[in-house]
């Protein structure tokens, strides 16, 4: 099929690679080094090498281990809610009812909303004072919330608004997976005298293992990089309960100026999400292929 | 899509199947109609139908174009034009970009071929927001700072537009690309005359979700671009909801609303290539 053609692949490729090496991986080695070296935005504007101390520095910041079990305890609960939810609406659209087609589309709506403009419209609808959802609360004669004003809601209100938008973005890869399931496998199953629970349980679900690793996978680096939500509503807060490290890293690198600690954060952040991801594989590793 | 003719499916109870259809329906639309009703809703009014909430809320009494006309004043218009400059010359750059490399991976059989192709997926896998702070600097440190390159150049290494249009060039009949090259046509002009016009299902494909990624995209462009005459829609929207949130609710309101809108209007038709263009990014990959 494809021929020797000289230079010509190559030429083809220029662009493209040249984007990719420059953009893609340069910053990801041009950080590495960064966190090893002094801040840019110090009084001298000489840069020197100081080995291991923004990593200690890092280290000895209680606010830094805060961040990291705010971090830890929003993906231990978002990530697999949204495994389960998306899974539970692809199977919802996916059934055989009339008008399904028009559910499909409205549900589906908020996977082309970007995530601040989601995250901006619930933070309206759920401010405290003027928000539509305490007005509706009230209406209903329930006690009205604090919501984002509150230390322990304000976590869950933003898992909430990241699962807007990311159980339909994901249950489009389970609707594709159960979609390449087979019909004849269910008509089997059936004819056996299996349930719909026993169906979804002994058949549908170890079919959809790929789709499900790789859900569990990509909601795993989306979510442990999610940086809008905090940046936009909390500022981090209240006392630090949504400082997620991307806005951590964020705030040390561009508030604080330190673009050492920054670097550092997200190198080692980096090197934990690369084991979180491999764990996952080994773990939850597709038994059908 | 994919409307079959057999019923049999392991079917919930109909009845519940419409109950969680119409109650999750609710949470998607309520919030968006909320908010595109109170963008044409007076300042001083925004409220009065939230506390306590009646079903005016969702459907303005008296429209008005206020809300609309004050982000203007604010220079959202130039938000707007910004964006969709930057989002064309983004996917025009990405489709060269994409169909070059897409071919040399689909059709060209070269030394290091399997090296660069790992390469392509591999940074698929890189969360972007990672590598973002580096990036931020080496921007600066080219002074590119508020330019329209550092909005534009860094979006065309897409490695999902290369990859999709690899997989599409691959199944193109060999026969057809023979024919024209016995003809004496070059490569390019291989490509141009035959190739592309095969390709417009992924060339469509590729244009919504980069388009799209342009239009949302607000972390990068908030870095690199805060100049108002630079500013793209989101880093606008933001702006309006960070420093006016109490005060200006229905400019906020509009904002939003622009930026939902023309996604939604976009994707609604487009649906079916911006769905398989998500699904055929992940699931074959």
């Amino acid at each position: 099929m494809s021929r020797r053609e000289g230079l010509t692949p190559y030429l083809f490729l220029l662009p493209a690679m040249l984007l990719i090496l420059v953009w893609r991986y340069i910053p990801i080695i041009a950080g590495l080094r960064e966190s090893f070296y002094s801040n840019a935005f110090s009084f001298t504007g000489a840069k020197e090498f100081v080995g291991w101390d923004n990593y200690r520095y890092l280290f000895d910041d209680p606010t830094y281990w805060e961040s990291v079990r705010v971090t830890l305890k929003f993906n231990a609960i978002v990530n697999v809610l949204q495994v389960a939810l998306s899974l539970g609406l692809a199977l919802l659209i996916n059934q055989k009812v009339r008008g399904i087609g028009f559910f499909r589309t409205l549900l589906l709506l908020p996977i082309a909303i970007s995530i601040n403009v989601a995250a901006l419209a619930w933070g309206l609808a759920l401010d405290p004072t003027y928000g539509l959802v305490n007005g509706i609360l009230e209406r209903l004669h329930l006690p009205t919330q604090p919501f984002l004003l509150s230390a322990d809601q304000a976590l869950w209100v933003l898992i909430g608004i990241v699962s807007w938008i990311g159980v339909p973005y994901w249950a489009l890869f389970f609707l594709a997976g159960l979609q390449n399931i087979p019909q004849e496998i269910h008509e089997a199953a059936r004819i056996d005298g299996a349930n719909p629970w026993q169906g979804f349980f002994h058949i549908t679900f170890p079919l959809l293992s790929r789709t499900t690793t790789f859900v569990l996978v990509a909601t795993t680096v989306a979510n442990f990089t999610m940086f809008a939500p905090p940046y936009l509503l909390t500022n981090g807060g209240p006392s630090g309960a949504t400082n997620l490290i991307m806005f951590d890293a964020w705030k040390r690198g561009f508030t604080y100026g330190d673009l050492g600690a920054s670097a550092a954060s997200i190198t080692v952040f980096l090197g934990v999400l690369i084991i979180v991801v491999a764990a996952e594989f080994l773990v939850f590793r597709p038994q059908h292929d | 899509m994919h409307q079959s003719s057999e019923p049999a499916r392991f079917k919930l109870s109909q009845i519940w199947v419409y109950l969680a259809l119409i109650l999750l329906a609710i949470i998607v639309i309520l919030p968006l109609e909320w908010i595109f009703a109170s963008s044409f809703t007076n300042r001083e009014t925004v409220f009065k139908n939230v506390l306590p909430f009646t079903l005016k809320a969702l459907w303005p009494t008296e429209p008005t174009l206020s809300a609309y006309r004050a982000i203007f004043d604010e220079g959202f218009g130039r938000a707007i034009v910004n964006t969709l400059g930057v989002a064309i010359t983004t996917v025009i750059g990405c489709l060269v970009v994409g169909t070059t490399a897409g071919f040399a991976f689909a059709r060209f059989d070269f030394r290091f071929k399997g090296l660069l192709w790992t390469l392509v997926l591999l940074s698929l896998m890189v969360p972007y927001e990672a590598t973002v702070i580096p990036a931020y600097t080496m921007i600066n440190n080219l002074g590119w700072t508020n330019t329209w390159q550092a909005l534009i150049v860094p979006a065309l290494a897409n490695g999902t537009v290369i990859f999709l249009f690899r997989q599409f060039f691959a199944e193109i009949p060999q026969d057809f690309l023979d024919a024209a090259r016995l003809d004496g046509a070059t490569w390019p002009r291989v490509m141009t005359t035959i190739v592309l016009p095969l390709s417009l299902p992924v060339i469509v494909t590729s244009s919504v979700l980069v388009f799209l990624s342009q239009w949302n995209a607000f972390f990068w462009p908030m870095l690199v671009a805060p100049d108002p005459n630079f500013r793209m829609v989101q880093v606008a929207v933001s702006i309006i909801g960070v420093r006016q949130q109490l005060t200006y609710w229905d400019m906020l309101f509009a904002a939003s609303t622009i930026a939902a809108v023309v996604p939604l209007l976009l994707v609604l038709p487009l649906q079916k290539y911006y769905i398989s263009s998500i699904m055929g990014s992940g699931v074959k990959g």
